[in-house]
């Protein structure tokens, strides 16, 4: 259900991991690393880092949340950390509800809360010294 | 006699101090959280910025601001404003 690693995200995975005979509406939402440019440079991929036991837990508490607001049947809330190139998900959240709208509601709600309470972190990646970006 | 806290520093709180972690000596009674910032911040001074917004943790455990005691053995963290996702 929750996840917070290093392994690459896939969206395959995720919907299986959605899977529910009941489900009549799954909501999947992506965050993709986007080709900003910073200082002048383009960005070729993000650094991401976690205080990994408390992101874990926050997304536990974020997930059971949901759960209970939504009456979600399944769902998914995985964050990449380590370096992660443009155009590939950092985040995924996906969510498994009987019917449409709280679906598209669970999966925004988590993706809103995820961004402020989650402690993760990102950086360019760049054989400069990392520097923290602001959140955007 | 004193024991030791971990401290660990992220993303721009790390930047200011130079290194992801450092090891503290407190007083066996403990240190108050507000006490213990202030002797961070008198070692790193570019770290007062960051304090300002940072959300602190204490053992995994989230702190209410600047509340608490801090105690030989603790693990304390220094969050500056998260920018995951």
């Amino acid at each position: 259900m929750i996840r917070v690693g290093r392994a690459p995200l896939s969206v395959a995975t995720a919907y299986a991991e959605l899977d529910d005979a009941r489900a009549g509406g799954v909501v999947l939402f992506l965050g993709r690393v986007r080709p900003d440019v910073v200082h002048g440079r383009r960005v070729r991929a993000l650094d991401y880092e976690a205080h990994q036991p408390v992101a874990e837990a926050s997304l536990q508490k974020l997930a059971r949340e949901a759960q209970r607001r939504f009456n979600a049947l399944r769902i998914v809330l995985w964050h990449r950390i380590g370096p992660v190139p443009v155009g590939e998900p950092s985040v995924i959240v996906g969510v498994a509800t009987e019917h449409r709208a709280p679906a598209f509601a669970a999966a925004r709600f988590m993706i809103d809360r995820l961004k402020v309470t989650l402690p993760v972190w990102k950086s360019v990646s760049s054989p400069r010294p990392r520097r923290a970006v602001r959140r955007r | 006699m004193p024991g030791s806290v971990r401290v660990l520093f992220f993303a721009t709180a790390r930047e200011a101090v130079g290194t992801a972690e450092l090891s503290l000596s407190v007083p066996k009674s403990g240190l108050s959280v507000a006490n213990l910032l202030d002797e961070i911040q008198l070692l790193y001074p570019k770290l007062a910025p960051v304090l300002r917004v940072s959300r602190f943790v204490r053992n995994g455990a989230y702190l209410r601001g600047r509340f608490g005691m801090i105690r030989p053995g603790d693990e304390f963290a220094i969050h500056p404003p998260y920018s995951g996702g």
